[in-house]
């Protein structure tokens, strides 16, 4: 920082000579002022419109296209296709549920995470080192934790069954560990290859792994830290006031606090879905690929294989596309929603 | 009666004191079990890591050097490094230039431009990697440091997180250095920059560890072994040798220990970017 | 320090940092040298390979690629210009790879180098090499399945050595016996593994094929080709002889060259294990460990899948015409014995397995049984393929439809129903797409129907 700036401004304001030069000269700056932001702006544009803007239209056209890297099939136009297709690309709809059932841990791990900043935000001793210990998984999340968790899931020699197997033998219960990450079962037990629910695929499976694992990464995370941040801007007279009025623990949350953190949860939300709608494919690809039997195919792991393995680059195209449509549409649901409930 | 009812609440005070302790240590503790057994299996021998036992009965930090011998693991540091470096420096020297134009200067749409550019965020991350994919193919930058740092340079992540921070900053600094006769460009360098050094620093760490972590575009772009980063080298070493758990530990190991460095160094700057960069969002 | 200072710094640390990568930028290659890329697996033996041909062709440097030996990525990098100059093709892998203008055709060369794909080398690698009757490579090796034994499991069960040849019903009071279990009546020893590995070999023996003779159908859902899979099955589920996904997967990592199947054989947890002579590069580190092999049992039909690994050349390389010297490396004496040495299933010229160096390795003393990995050749047979689909595409779906069946959540007869399904939508919906190909799937059907 450079203090003499800030001395000038002190002088120049008491000044009216100055005042009023100033003042033509910002108007004459505003002027010049559109040319240099362009200048300013140019860098990051030309970037954005390689590699975002001009990416995304062209991803929109060929979206149309049969377009194949391989040069195997002649490139054609072929309309509506590919979305054609996609309804009746039964794959599709199956990892279009798997992509739903890894929501499923977003609620649950925005409440822990809002759990733990009410836990952090009483002003307790070592309030940071308990942040940084929880803040640690999301921190290093990625590749490494995830081979992590594949042997930790491991059903023979991984340690969470070792635990399991040793507690039934100890208390003679009888059960067994999961197969974890080799297993199609889950907790709604939903099919493997059509989307109904029965009885034998009901249990914990590949799916309930990586979302476990999921919850583990995310409950210190980000998500934890706006809480707390919301928590320590709460205006306290509310609190007071409310327990003046005789509130328990739980009124007082019930009423004052969840509300006033609204906003926050709103974000959180909606940033969540984003992620998990989009998300899944480092699990599929690191832990699983994809497997046992497609289970922990998400959609943007489906998009993955028919581009870049398989290389039919307009169909994944359209495929990304009816993915983006639903993010947008649910990002609105939210946003209509949450508005209706969030007063600012 | 009333020093017995303070006593009381002191007590149940002192209780629920204890009682949220209590709380937070064991979720803590249960954040930490797989760390602990990460660093445990990465020193022991592979029979060992099957075991329940905690602690190796003979500690084999050797397992250590065996990475390095098994794959060009300090390659994959450097290239996950090098690249991160790249596009830290670019990130924050594009993002800042037009956060800069975003929030200091004045012109017409400003914001409605801001707000789409920012709508872009909610594009998926795939949507846009296909068209880039054939366009590295195109420009025969497949498998290169080049196509490995440019397409991941501009972020609008960056030009909302240093708006953000740069709207905080006092008007009045730099219309005094307009009226001094400064540039644009002086003020830019020589009044915003110092000030947001804080948002600069956040959006640092922040770039350095996605792009560290990052697993898509390299998986996709990369070809040559000498190329690989981290965590493509990790993916590689992970299903190409066999079972070797212990190995594999020690190498996820040393691929998390920088981030912990750097999380431990930059903590302050982060918990306040991640709360600015969402709050006023 | 102020900002300019700063921002000459960080210039300075990304000049100096961008030098480093520079420096340790691999050099492309020596003085003077042909660089050749071989795009193929992880195999160790592949070092060894290219390090004799680097000797004995002083000229190249052939060096391998083994993570991008995935057709697809072979087939993109290519047109990207970045792709290999000998690449590995397996299966109907050939098709795509002539579609997509990547293969180079060898046939006249072949002939000027004197050699014929069809007396020298093995036959069921021959539809590997071949499209439309045009050679396109070579392949570099060759293979049949039949029994690895683990001899002291034998001996303390005091059961004699299986003799072939054999049938399944006498295998089966063999493995019976040879599965053992501890006092808690979980299996500590299986009979077999490697079945599901070798699915070809018991559907071919029940007369079941993947596809028609001319790849315009699947035909996995007949009841032969049923029959085949439900046997697996009865293996794991009806006989117990064989270990489940779970119990198997549970033992051994995904993934990798050697792992899986063969750690768990020389880990002594199965007493038969069913694959190829390529199993040896990995057992042989295991030491202690008694080998024998056999004959693998028959069925209703006394054949056995056979397999092999082709090598083509890139039609897009530049340095094809160099890329030429290695076809004529892998027929070399050199190459062949190379081959049989390390056990990477059979050389691929068929004369070298007939020679007592073959059957009596100095180096491997031990080693009595190469006999039967080559007298297992005569009845090995490929699966028919299918030029009207992609192999990733078929594999996917094969694959999963298997993996229900192995996991006892399907029957085998509506798996392989699905599968069949599924593969012959997407047969016609490929010749509904590509009018060449279409054309050629019109002119076989019409065949068809004469």
């Amino acid at each position: 920082m450079n203090p003499n700036y800030s001395q000038n401004a002190d002088t120049t304001s008491t000044t009216g000579v100055t005042a009023i030069l100033s003042r033509i000269m910002r108007v004459k700056a505003r002027k010049t002022q559109l040319l240099s932001a362009l200048g300013f702006l140019t860098p990051n544009f030309i970037g954005f419109l390689i590699f975002t803007a001009g990416p995304v239209l062209f991803s929109l056209v060929i979206a149309f296209s049969n377009w194949n890297l391989q040069r195997t099939v002649t490139f054609q136009w072929v309309g509506f296709d590919n979305f054609v297709h996609l309804f009746h690309d039964q794959q599709f709809w199956v990892y279009m549920v798997n992509t739903g059932y890894f929501l499923i841990g977003i609620p649950v791990s925005i409440a822990g995470s809002l759990a733990l900043a009410i836990l952090l935000n009483q002003n307790l001793k070592g309030m940071t080192i308990y942040r940084t210990l929880f803040y640690l998984p999301s921190f290093t999340a990625g590749v490494a934790l995830m081979i992590l968790w594949k042997n930790l899931y491991n059903p023979e020699f991984g340690p969470i069954n070792a635990v399991i197997e040793e507690v039934s033998r100890v208390l003679q219960l009888g059960i067994h560990g999961p197969q974890w990450l080799i297993s199609t079962r889950n907790l709604l037990g939903i099919d493997v290859e059509q989307v109904r629910l029965v009885i034998q695929q009901w249990g914990l499976g590949a799916r309930d792994a990586i979302i476990i694992m999921g919850i583990w990464t995310a409950i210190g995370g980000s998500n934890m830290l706006l809480y707390i941040a919301a928590l320590t801007n709460l205006p306290e007279e509310l609190v007071e006031a409310a327990q003046l009025d005789g509130a328990g623990k739980w009124q007082v949350f019930k009423n004052v606090t969840w509300p006033q953190l609204a906003p926050t949860t709103f974000f959180i939300v909606v940033m969540s879905f984003i992620g998990g709608l989009q998300g899944g494919f480092e699990q599929a690809r690191v832990m699983t690929n994809g497997g046992p039997a497609g289970t922990t195919t998400t959609i943007s792991y489906y998009i993955y294989t028919k581009a870049f393995e398989q290389f039919q680059i307009g169909y994944a195209s359209a495929v990304s596309w009816v993915l983006f449509a639903i993010i947008f549409a649910i990002t609105l649901v939210n946003w209509k929603l949450g508005n209706k409930e969030v007063s600012y | 009666m009333g020093a017995t009812a303070k006593k009381r609440t002191n007590r149940r005070k002192k209780a629920s004191l204890i009682i949220s302790h209590l709380v937070l240590i064991i979720i803590a503790l249960t954040m930490l079990t797989p760390f602990i057994w990460m660093v445990l299996a990465s020193f022991k021998s592979l029979e060992e890591v099957e075991q329940l036992r905690p602690l190796p009965s003979i500690w084999h930090p050797e397992n250590y050097a065996q990475v390095f011998q098994q794959v060009a693991f300090a390659r994959y540091y450097f290239n996950s490094v090098f690249v991160a470096i790249w596009v830290t420096v670019l990130t924050c020297f594009t993002s800042s230039m037009a956060a800069f134009a975003f929030s200091r200067l004045k012109w017409k749409h400003r914001d409605t431009i801001f707000k789409l550019y920012l709508g872009t965020m909610m594009i998926p991350g795939v949507v846009t990697m296909i068209p880039n994919y054939t366009l590295m193919v195109k420009l025969h930058m497949l498998d290169s440091f080049t196509g490995l740092i440019l397409p991941a340079a501009f972020t609008a992540f960056g030009v909302f997180l240093l708006r953000q921070f740069m709207m905080s900053i006092p008007p009045a600094l730099d219309e005094a250095a307009t009226i001094d006769g400064a540039s644009f460009w002086q003020i830019f360098v020589e009044i915003i920059l110092p000030l947001s050094r804080a948002g600069i620093v956040t959006l640092a760490i922040f770039t350095f560890l996605g792009t560290y972590g990052s697993f898509y575009w390299p998986l996709i772009l990369v070809k040559s072994q000498h190329l690989r980063t981290l965590p493509i080298g990790m993916l590689y070493f992970d299903s190409a040798y066999g079972r070797q758990t212990n190995l594999i530990m020690a190498a996820s190991v040393m691929n998390i220990v920088p981030l912990i460095a750097i999380f431990v160094a930059g903590q302050k700057f982060l918990v306040k970017g991640i709360q600015l960069g969402a709050v006023k969002g | 320090m102020n900002t300019k200072q700063f921002c000459a710094w960080v210039c300075c640390g990304l000049i100096a940092i961008t030098l480093v990568a520079w420096r340790i930028q691999p050099k492309p290659v020596e003085d003077g040298k042909v660089q050749l890329i071989w795009s193929t697996d992880d195999n160790p033996a592949r070092r060894e390979q290219t390090s004799l041909f680097n000797k004995l062709y002083p000229r190249y440097s052939l060096k391998i690629d083994p993570s991008n030996s995935g057709m697809e990525k072979v087939i993109v990098q290519s047109i990207a210009g970045v792709g290999p100059d000998i690449y590995d093709s397996y299966n109907s892998q050939i098709n795509s790879y002539v579609k997509a203008g990547i293969a180079w055709d060898i046939t006249d060369e072949l002939i000027k180098m004197g050699v014929d794909i069809n007396k020298d080398m093995w036959s069921c690698v021959r539809p590997f090499v071949t499209y439309n009757g045009r050679v396109y490579g070579f392949a570099t090796n060759a293979g049949s399945c039949a029994f690895w034994i683990n001899k002291d499991i034998f001996d303390q069960q005091h059961v004699p050595y299986p003799k072939g040849p054999w049938k399944w019903n006498e295998f089966l009071t063999v493995a019976k016996r040879m599965t053992i279990r501890d006092k808690n009546g979980r299996v500590k020893v299986y009979g077999l593994i490697g079945a599901w590995d070798n699915w070809q070999t018991f559907v071919l023996q029940h007369g079941g094929k993947m596809y028609n003779s001319d790849g315009t159908r699947c035909t996995l859902d007949s009841p032969e080709s049923i029959a085949g899979i439900q046997f697996i099955h009865d293996l794991v589920y009806k006989y117990h002889v064989s270990p489940t996904p779970v119990d198997e997967n549970a033992m051994a990592t995904q993934g990798g060259w050697g792992s899986g199947t063969i750690s768990l054989f020389g880990g002594g947890k199965a007493a038969m294990g069913m694959g190829g002579r390529w199993w040896l590069c990995t057992l042989r580190n295991y030491k202690g460990l008694r080998l024998g092999a056999v004959e693998c049992p028959y069925g209703p039909l006394h054949i056995f899948w056979g397999y092999g690994k082709a090598t083509l050349l890139n039609k897009t390389s530049p340095r094809r015409y160099e890329a030429l010297q290695f076809i004529k490396y892998v027929t070399s004496k050199d190459y062949n014995e190379l081959n049989n040495h390390q056990a990477d299933a059979l050389a691929p010229m068929i004369r070298y397995s007939y020679t007592d160096k073959y059957l009596h390795d100095p180096a491997y003393p031990k080693e009595d049984f190469n006999a039967v990995w080559r007298d297992a050749m005569k009845f090995a047979v490929a699966m028919p393929s299918s030029p009207f689909i992609e192999g990733g595409v078929e594999e996917r779906i094969f694959y999963k439809q298997l993996d229900l069946v192995k996991t006892n959540q399907k029957s085998a007869a509506k798996a392989m129903q699905t599968a069949a399904r599924l593969i012959n939508a997407e047969i016609r919906n490929n010749v509904s797409k590509d009018p060449v190909l279409g054309a050629r799937y019109t002119a076989l059907m019409k065949r068809h129907r004469q």
